[in-house]
């Protein structure tokens, strides 16, 4: 005689198939709905967090690096000894390559007038490695910042400087809004 | 035997590699911190011994949310501005009186006759020495941000560090000129503040020192804004100014020489009246790293009276 309410063996199986395939959908449902999402978000580093310690240069999976200097000109100083640019012991303010900071020689430096200079970073030649952003924080505005280039970072779902990066600095940002530069600008400047 | 010899090596190797898996998945092995692009200004923060001619006598700590400005009064009165705040201290460090005030005063200078001069952004206020308000007037120009301001006779001089020029009005407000506009015909070549850190000066002959700090200079006017005197150091080494923009404050000690602080490497010296260095008030291992407006006074005994914002100090120096 069979229990009351009581199920048997190929309910309970047709039971157990039925929420094993409810649960694939909404895991498969969920998976998408996330690839989707980050897939409009992108690696970013936030400058007030950022500590230029060298690793951007080091752990980027592009070489040379992704993460490149910008300089935000609207915070600039134009000055002529700037910590940027030139070494904290240098004797002569020139451009000679034993004054310059850079160990590529990547900024720029251009007269405007006495007695201001403009500085450009030449993106081809940066590394990413930060030591003119903690000379120019350093002695004057902060206006050099560390940022991830978009049109050279490859958008790893892992990003490897990110898990060196000592200060917490790399979020994923929405891609309409790809930098974050402190400081007045929004745009990228090169 | 031979088998249990086996069994016992077996269970050790077994035991090992379990442990070295286990280390090498629970236990973060530390990175590597050298940084090979260390910008490294350890040997700028070094300062010789022998050329610190002062140390630090007296000390005090300041119960406010955050402290700006300083100046020495009447009888060595020491005036600390702050957020919404003014304390009045005696020499000593003693808290005589504090008052109320509108906003967040960066600047501050006690005239000869006692009124009390806040700058609050584009805003001067003239306080009458027991803290009544006396005149209140606005510095035009959307850009205006007052960094430092003195009184003389009447006149009042205030350095504007967003405009980059000094203003001179009158007690009641009135404009009566600008100081140090770009006028290469009378050798006058325009002040350069990259950032908000502009100060100004009473000399011994009522002259105006204005520190220029983009160029790494102080320059003299006189009454009708004529450049009467001017040097400047750049160097990242102890003899002189370095950065952008460099020194942040200045005050003058009675045999004429300039006290001078600074940011990026924090510290205090004394320069001779021609400019040359002359010796070390405090080396930057004396500040907190990061430590900017350092204020300075100097009292009738030749006190050098520093503001440290970070640690929200008066700081007293003496000659050793």
């Amino acid at each position: 005689m069979e229990k009351k309410g009581k199920k048997d063996r190929r309910d309970f199986i047709n039971t157990c198939f039925r929420f094993a395939a409810g649960a694939s959908l909404v895991g498969v449902t969920g998976v998408l709905a996330h690839k989707t999402v980050s897939g409009n978000t992108l690696w970013q580093i936030d400058t007030t967090k950022c500590t230029q310690c060298g690793r951007c240069a080091t752990s980027c999976v592009v070489t040379p690096s992704a993460v490149k200097c910008i300089h935000v000109y609207d915070m600039c100083g134009y000055c002529d000894l700037c910590g940027g640019y030139l070494r904290p012991n240098v004797k002569n303010i020139t451009t000679g390559a034993e004054n310059q900071l850079c160990p590529t020689g990547a900024i720029k430096r251009k007269y405007i007038e006495d007695p201001f200079f403009e500085y450009e970073i030449i993106e081809d030649l940066c590394i990413g490695c930060g030591k003119c952003v903690k000379g120019c924080g350093a002695f004057g505005n902060g206006s050099l910042q560390l940022q991830v280039s978009h049109d050279l970072c490859v958008n790893c779902n892992q990003c490897a400087i990110a898990r060196d990066c000592p200060s917490d600095a790399f979020s994923r940002v929405p891609a309409d809004e790809p930098y974050k530069f402190s400081g007045f600008k929004k745009e990228k400047k090169g | 035997m031979k088998n249990k010899l086996g069994l016992i090596f077996s269970v050790v190797i077994l035991l090992l590699l379990v442990g070295l898996i286990a280390g090498d998945l629970f236990f973060e092995k530390p990175k590597s911190q050298k940084n090979i692009y260390e910008y490294d200004l350890d040997k700028l923060r070094q300062v010789d011994s022998s050329l610190i001619a002062y140390k630090e006598t007296t000390s005090f700590k300041i119960d406010g949310e955050a402290v700006y400005g300083l100046a020495i009064g009447n009888e060595d009165n020491i005036y600390v501005s702050g957020r919404n705040k003014l304390w009045i201290f005696n020499p000593k460090g003693e808290l005589q009186s504090s008052m109320k005030v509108r906003g967040d005063a960066h600047c501050l200078n006690v005239s000869e006759s006692g009124n009390i001069l806040l700058g609050v952004g584009n805003r001067v206020d003239i306080r009458k020495p027991d803290g009544g308000l006396n005149n209140s007037f606005l510095v035009k120009g959307k850009n205006a941000y007052i960094s430092s301001l003195v009184e003389k006779e009447g006149i009042v001089y205030v350095a504007d560090a967003g405009q980059k020029i000094v203003h001179e009005y009158s007690v009641d407000g009135k404009k009566v000129k600008d100081i140090g506009g770009k006028n290469l015909e009378k050798g006058i070549r325009g002040f350069v503040v990259p950032s908000p850190y502009f100060d100004l000066m009473l000399g011994r002959q009522g002259e105006l020192w204005v520190v220029n700090p983009g160029r790494h200079a102080l320059e003299a006017y006189n009454s009708k804004g004529d450049l009467i005197s001017t040097w400047e150091r750049t160097s990242m080494q102890v003899d002189g100014f370095g950065g952008c923009c460099n020194p942040s404050h200045v005050a003058m000690l009675s045999d004429g020489s300039f006290v001078t602080s600074e940011k990026g490497l924090e510290r205090i010296k004394v320069h001779l009246p021609s400019g040359d260095f002359k010796s070390v008030v405090a080396a930057p291992s004396q500040f907190d790293a990061g430590t900017t407006g350092l204020d300075l006074a100097v009292d009738s005994n030749d006190r050098i009276v520093v503001l440290d914002p970070l640690r929200k100090m008066v700081r007293i120096f003496e000659l050793k």
